[in-house]
C-alpha cells in the first residue's frame, strides 16, 4: 500500500514538474496556461490519489475526493478566465513565424 | 425574482449538508442543527439565481461521459508532457473558430468546460454557439475539430449529433 501511494506521488510530482518547465520555456500567456491547467489535470490527481492510498479507508479519503471534484470544477473557470481576459486585453497568440 | 423550486432547495440543502457532515465530521445535535440552518440558508439565499433545473434523466449518461473524458485528459496530458520537454519545443499555438450546433445553454457550458478541462485546448470565449478556442497543436485540437467531444455532448443531451 505505501509503495502504490509513494509510485502515485512520484508521478504526480512528474507532472507538476513538466508543468513547471512547461511555464518557463513557452512564449505566450496562452500556452503558458495549457501547462498550468496540467498541474490540476494530473499532477494534483496523481498525488491526490497517492495521499488517498496513504490515508487507507478512511473518512478523509472522502475530502480528498471532495478536493478534487472541486479542483476538477473550478479548473476550466480559472484557466477560461484567465484566457478570456488576456484575449480581451488585445494581446495576441504567439505563432510559428516559419509556418 | 425568480419562482423557487422546491424540489432543487431541497436537492440543494442536502448536497450542502452532506459536504457539512463530510467536513466537520462531528455529530452531536449542535453541529447538525446548526449545519442544517446553515445549508437552507445558503441554498435559500441562492435559489433565486439559477435557471438550472435539474434533470434527472441525464446525469446518469453524464457519469458515463466523465470517464471517456477523463481518458481522453490522461492522453493529451501525455501529448503536452511530450510536448514541453522536447527539446525544439515543436508547438503551432492556433485558434480555432468554432460553430456549435448545441441549442441548451447547459450543453455549451458542459463542452467548453470539456475543452477547457482537456490539455492543450483551451476556451478563450464563448458567444452564444460561437466558440473561440485556443490549441497547442493540430493533435490538441483534434477532439474539438473533428466535432467528436461535440457528438458525445449532444447525445447526453438528447440532440441531433451535429454533421461532421
Amino acid at each position: 500500500m505505501e509503495f502504490v501511494s509513494i509510485v502515485f506521488i512520484l508521478a504526480g510530482l512528474f507532472f507538476l514538474i513538466v508543468a513547471a518547465i512547461g511555464v518557463i520555456r513557452l512564449p505566450d500567456v496562452f500556452s503558458r496556461s495549457h501547462a498550468v491547467s496540467l498541474t490540476d489535470s494530473l499532477g494534483a490527481f496523481l498525488m491526490l490519489v497517492g495521499i488517498a492510498f496513504h490515508e487507507g479507508l478512511s473518512k478523509n479519503v472522502l475530502k480528498i475526493i471532495a478536493v478534487l471534484a472541486l479542483l476538477y470544477i473550478q479548473n476550466p473557470v480559472i484557466a477560461h478566465a484567465t484566457v478570456r481576459a488576456a484575449l480581451r486585453a488585445g494581446l495576441k497568440p504567439w505563432q510559428r513565424e516559419t509556418s | 425574482m425568480r419562482p423557487i423550486s422546491s424540489q432543487f432547495l431541497v436537492l440543494k440543502t442536502t448536497a450542502l449538508f452532506i459536504l457539512w457532515v463530510m467536513l466537520s465530521g462531528r455529530f452531536d445535535l449542535f453541529h447538525l442543527g446548526l449545519g442544517v440552518s446553515l445549508s437552507f440558508l445558503v441554498a435559500w439565499i441562492n435559489s433565486g439565481h439559477s435557471p438550472f433545473v435539474p434533470r434527472f434523466q441525464i446525469w446518469g449518461k453524464i457519469l458515463l461521459y466523465f470517464p471517456w473524458l477523463f481518458t481522453r485528459i490522461v492522453q493529451s496530458s501525455l501529448h503536452l508532457t511530450k510536448l514541453i520537454l522536447h527539446p525544439r519545443l515543436p508547438i503551432q499555438p492556433r485558434l480555432i473558430r468554432y460553430e456549435s450546433t448545441l441549442q441548451e445553454p447547459p450543453a455549451v457550458v458542459l463542452l467548453g468546460n470539456s475543452i477547457t478541462l482537456t490539455p492543450g485546448t483551451i476556451t478563450a470565449e464563448v458567444n452564444g454557439q460561437l466558440l473561440l478556442v485556443h490549441a497547442m497543436d493540430e493533435v490538441s485540437g483534434q477532439d474539438v475539430t473533428s466535432r467528436r467531444l461535440e457528438s458525445k455532448i449532444a447525445d447526453i443531451f438528447g440532440e441531433k449529433a451535429p454533421s461532421p
